[in-house]
């Protein structure tokens, strides 16, 4: 018993020791900084000039309206993809599932550079006159999320009891009201859950504002950015910070008491029973697919489209291979100090190291949080574990990245400077893709059965073992998914590696970032075409990922692991 | 005293709930209430009760699985205090089975054998031995999921017997499948378990099922056994008119001290003339009739003594009698028990 404990302990104690050193001692001294007068003690000043500011309301105004649009959007072009891709059947729908889920592990810089070459004046939605504009920037964010709306909702769908809607219909209910009724309020929880998670990445997105919108615009998150790198106003960038976390806190509450009534007991069948043949004669399915063309063909392909063909032209126009030739130089005037290739070396070799900490990191959060102990108290742990590893996610990684710089340099007094050790990108990067893997693993998880444990013990198997035969093999059906998700976040991380990454060793969305802010067409086409390189290795790896997990799915039953 | 097999002294269950949304605390839910039971070795036991009654929850605490608020579990002399489930070296059987999807029949009758460190010759030979035991050689390497319902449950027996439990224990085995699959399974459970010698306790709330398989029946009910009883005296003497309820005695006459207590098979619509009821007669109205197992039974209202009551009245003919017809009912001996009041 008291090993059982002792190994309980080690995976409470390692996750919260990781993301107190990575994560909350860096923020808290940031935002400390913000606080504390010149020669010592509190100066509450800071405050009451910026929360006095109209520019702060403006600020805080812009990112609450490019969330609520975001999310509001998100849902509305989510929902009838959800549907065709869970509800129905067709052939190369795992093709198309595939293709949704990409804009979301799509590095930010890579997709504020496509919708960027979309806008532009000479560019195919030129004439819409988006470039640098609020509508822009939200139709961007809405390609990013639309996946998390269609992948949450999409799970849950894809597993209701088709037979309530039936019953409904039986009763005499059209097939608008039953869904109304009958369907809708059973995806509450998972549409609320999802918006929540969209309205966060929206109001804290970074890389895709800072490409898209220009100098004119601005966010709490991009004014962090630009208070403490080019005025280095620590005391405006602490209370921002703070301002974002009361927001980002608020839709984590929200996303969690919607997933809390998630749980509760729907009759969910085996996964995809419930689809049933897609037919040209319902009125739901043709309109599904042809929202879903619309979505697919205008939000997904059009601008990763158009950022590979733009990617082959030169500046007059010409097809050329020459961006991709650049790739092997360090940019016209020499505008960075490695060449791309060697930029895709480094974030390369970061992110695998980064998918390492975060899957040990994650999993064994994951493993803690889908227990149910006995104890109250106990219960309630848990329960906030589960909320403060999702924080990562809300926090403005700009803060997480400067906080490494204040307080990393002699860590706990101890005469190691990590800034140095090349183990601080990595770090960081973790620290983001945590609560991805926790969210992808947790599910899984707390779907075992709990007799099935205890099923085991009964038969004479100690915990860790119990551990071993049950949790393990059933975790690692979404493993895979987990660290393809945490690999292609850690290869696109740009707000805190920005901070971070030196000169020498910049990873590539910081050497696209460099090369679109330098003047000059032949540095704009290297960012094409690195962007290119970029978003083909992330869509791979996520592929890949999605495709290991269908072929457990299917053959999981029998299979040893 | 060092008893041999389990015994069970004053034992309480409680479950500490979550506080209900706008209160601060739950009181906390008592399952088992101090309960006494001793099961002998090789003695089969089953544990009769409405659903609620803490039947589970009771074989739960002795699993290990549920810790006792209050009493004490030993086995062979030894508290159980303290053990944990993985120690014991019993055996449990879910309503559902829980088989490891991931592994294949052979492999999940083998799981507790593994665990042992079992050789692993002498694991595939009792592996063998009990697929067919169950009435299942040579599905071994089947993969759980083609599976029908019976055969989960008969792969879960084989999977808890492996490792030859000290005792089994069997939490409404049947209660997911359908009636004649139940009655089949019950007599197969009975057999392997006495073949195996293996001592068991049986959770139901099927009255068939326990006679079927039990050599004594303990009747719970909110939290505390109220009888326990082989089951023939169970059922012929109830030990209070809630036991006797339970059973599904429909009538209580008073009767000296205590009840007449009357079994659905203990009521006859008699030839005879209405209104010449004598003692031991009553006057009743049929209200309704079905043919029931080959035999009719009678839905009549009538007063035993008790009251005005709608019973159930068995008759000799393959007639249905008219409803609204006056007849004459009268008790049969052979299913009626006195029950002390």
């Amino acid at each position: 018993m008291n090993r059982t404990r002792l190994g309980w302990g080690v995976a409470v104690a390692l996750p919260l020791a990781f993301l107190g050193v990575f994560f909350a001692w860096p923020v808290a001294a940031l935002v400390g900084r913000g606080f504390v007068a010149d020669g010592g003690g509190v100066d509450l000043g800071g405050l009451r000039d910026v929360l006095g500011s109209p520019r702060t309301w403006r600020l805080v105004g812009i990112t609450l309206a490019q969330a609520a649009a975001g999310s509001v959007g998100s849902v509305l072009l989510g929902l009838p993809v959800a549907y065709l891709l869970y509800r129905t059947r067709f052939p190369g729908r795992a093709v198309l599932r595939g293709l949704v889920t990409v804009p979301f592990v799509l590095p930010t810089v890579v997709v504020g550079v496509a919708f960027r070459s979309l806008f532009r004046a000479d560019g195919p939605l030129g004439w819409a006159g988006l470039e640098e504009t609020f509508v822009g920037v939200v139709v961007a964010l809405v390609f990013f999320n639309v996946s998390v709306v269609v992948r949450t909702v999409g799970g849950l769908w894809e597993r209701l009891d088709p037979r309530a809607e039936q019953a409904a219909r039986a009763l005499g209910a059209t097939p608008q009201r039953a869904f109304r009724t009958v369907t809708l309020p059973a995806l509450g929880p998972a549409i609320a859950s999802a918006a929540a998670v969209v309205f966060l990445f929206c109001a804290t997105a970074f890389g895709v504002v800072l490409v898209l919108g220009g100098l004119g615009y601005g966010t709490i998150e991009t004014e962090i950015y630009r208070r403490t790198t080019q005025f280095l106003d620590l005391r405006t960038a602490a209370v921002l910070s703070i301002l974002q976390l009361v927001v980002v806190t608020g839709a984590l509450f929200a996303a969690a008491r919607a997933r809390g009534r998630g749980e509760r007991a729907l009759h969910l069948e085996q996964e995809d029973v419930a689809a049933h043949r897609w037919s040209a004669r319902r009125a739901s399915d043709v309109g599904a697919a042809a929202a879903t063309v619309v979505v697919v063909g205008v939000l997904i392909v059009l601008p990763l489209a158009g950022l590979v063909g733009r990617s082959f032209r030169g500046p007059d126009g010409a097809w050329t291979l020459a961006n991709y030739r650049a790739l092997g130089t360090t940019g016209g005037r020499n505008a960075l100090s490695v060449t791309v290739w060697e930029a895709l070396g480094t974030s390369l070799r970061t992110a695998l190291i980064a998918t390492a900490i975060a899957v040990v990191v994650g999993g064994l959060v994951a493993l803690v949080v889908s227990r149910r102990p006995r104890a109250r108290a106990a219960r309630r742990a848990v329960g906030l574990l589960d909320a403060v590893v999702m924080l990562p996610l809300g926090v403005s990684a700009v803060t997480v990245g400067f906080g490494f710089l204040i307080t990393l340099d002699r860590p706990l007094g101890l005469n190691i400077d990590l800034r140095t050790s090349g183990l601080l990108v990595p770090a960081a990067q973790a620290v983001v893709a945590v609560p991805l893997v926790v969210r992808t693993v947790l599910p899984v998880l707390r779907a075992i059965d709990p007799r099935l444990r205890q099923a085991a013990a009964v038969l004479g198997a100690p915990p860790g073992r119990v551990l071993r035969d049950i949790d393990l093999p059933i975790a690692l059906r979404s493993l895979g998914l987990a660290i393809g998700f945490a690999f292609s976040v850690s290869l696109g991380e740009f707000g805190a590696t920005a901070f971070l990454a030196r000169p020498d060793s910049a990873t590539l969305p910081v050497v696209i970032f460099r090369l679109i802010g330098r003047p000059g067409a032949e540095n704009y086409g290297m960012a094409l075409a690195a962007s290119v390189i970029l978003a083909a290795i992330t869509a791979a790896c996520v592929m890949l990922a999605e495709r290991l997990r269908q072929d457990r799915g299917a053959g999981a039953v029998g299979g040893e692991f | 005293m060092t008893a041999a097999g389990l015994v069970v002294r004053s034992a309480v269950v409680r479950y500490d709930d979550d506080a209900p949304r706008g209160r601060r605390r739950a009181e906390p839910t008592t399952a088992v209430a101090g309960v006494d039971l001793e099961v002998a070795d090789g003695e089969i036991l089953a544990l009769l009760g409405p659903s609620g009654c803490g039947k589970s929850s009771l074989l739960r605490a002795v699993a290990g699985l549920e810790p006792l608020a209050g009493g004490s579990v030993t086995f062979d002399g030894q508290d159980l205090a303290g053990v944990p489930v993985h120690r014991r070296g019993f055996g449990l059987l879910f309503q559902d089975g829980q088989l490891f999807a991931h592994r294949s029949v052979a492999r999940n009758v083998s799981y507790g054998l593994e665990v042992a460190r079992v050789p692993r010759a002498e694991q595939a030979a009792r592996v063998r031995e009990l697929l067919a035991a169950v009435g299942l050689a040579g599905y071994g390497e089947r993969d759980v999921s083609t599976l029908s319902g019976g055969e989960r449950q008969r792969v879960a027996l084989a999977r808890a017997l492996a490792p030859r439990p000290r005792l089994l224990l069997l939490d409404e085995p049947f209660s997911a499948l359908d009636r004649a699959l139940r009655e089949r399974l019950a007599v197969d459970v009975r057999d392997v378990l006495r073949a195996t010698g293996t001592t068991a306790i049986f959770v139901t709330h099927d009255h068939d099922e326990a006679n079927t398989v039990a050599d004594r029946i303990a009747v719970m009910s909110a939290g505390r056994l109220l009888q326990v009883a082989p089951p023939q005296e169970l059922w012929r003497a109830p030990a209070s008119r809630e036991v006797a309820e339970f059973l599904g005695y429909q009538a209580f006459v008073p009767d000296g001290d205590g009840w007449l207590a009357v079994a659905p098979a203990g009521l006859r619509v008699l030839d005879g003339a209405p209104g010449a009821a004598t003692r031991g007669e009553w006057a009743a109205r049929v209200v309704g009739s079905t043919f029931r197992r080959g035999r009719v039974e009678v839905t009549v209202d009538t007063d035993l003594g008790g009251g005005p009551q709608r019973l159930v009245a068995l008759t000799g003919t393959v007639e249905l009698p008219a409803v609204g017809a006056r007849v004459v009912v009268g008790l049969d001996p052979g299913g009626t028990a006195v029950v002390p009041r």
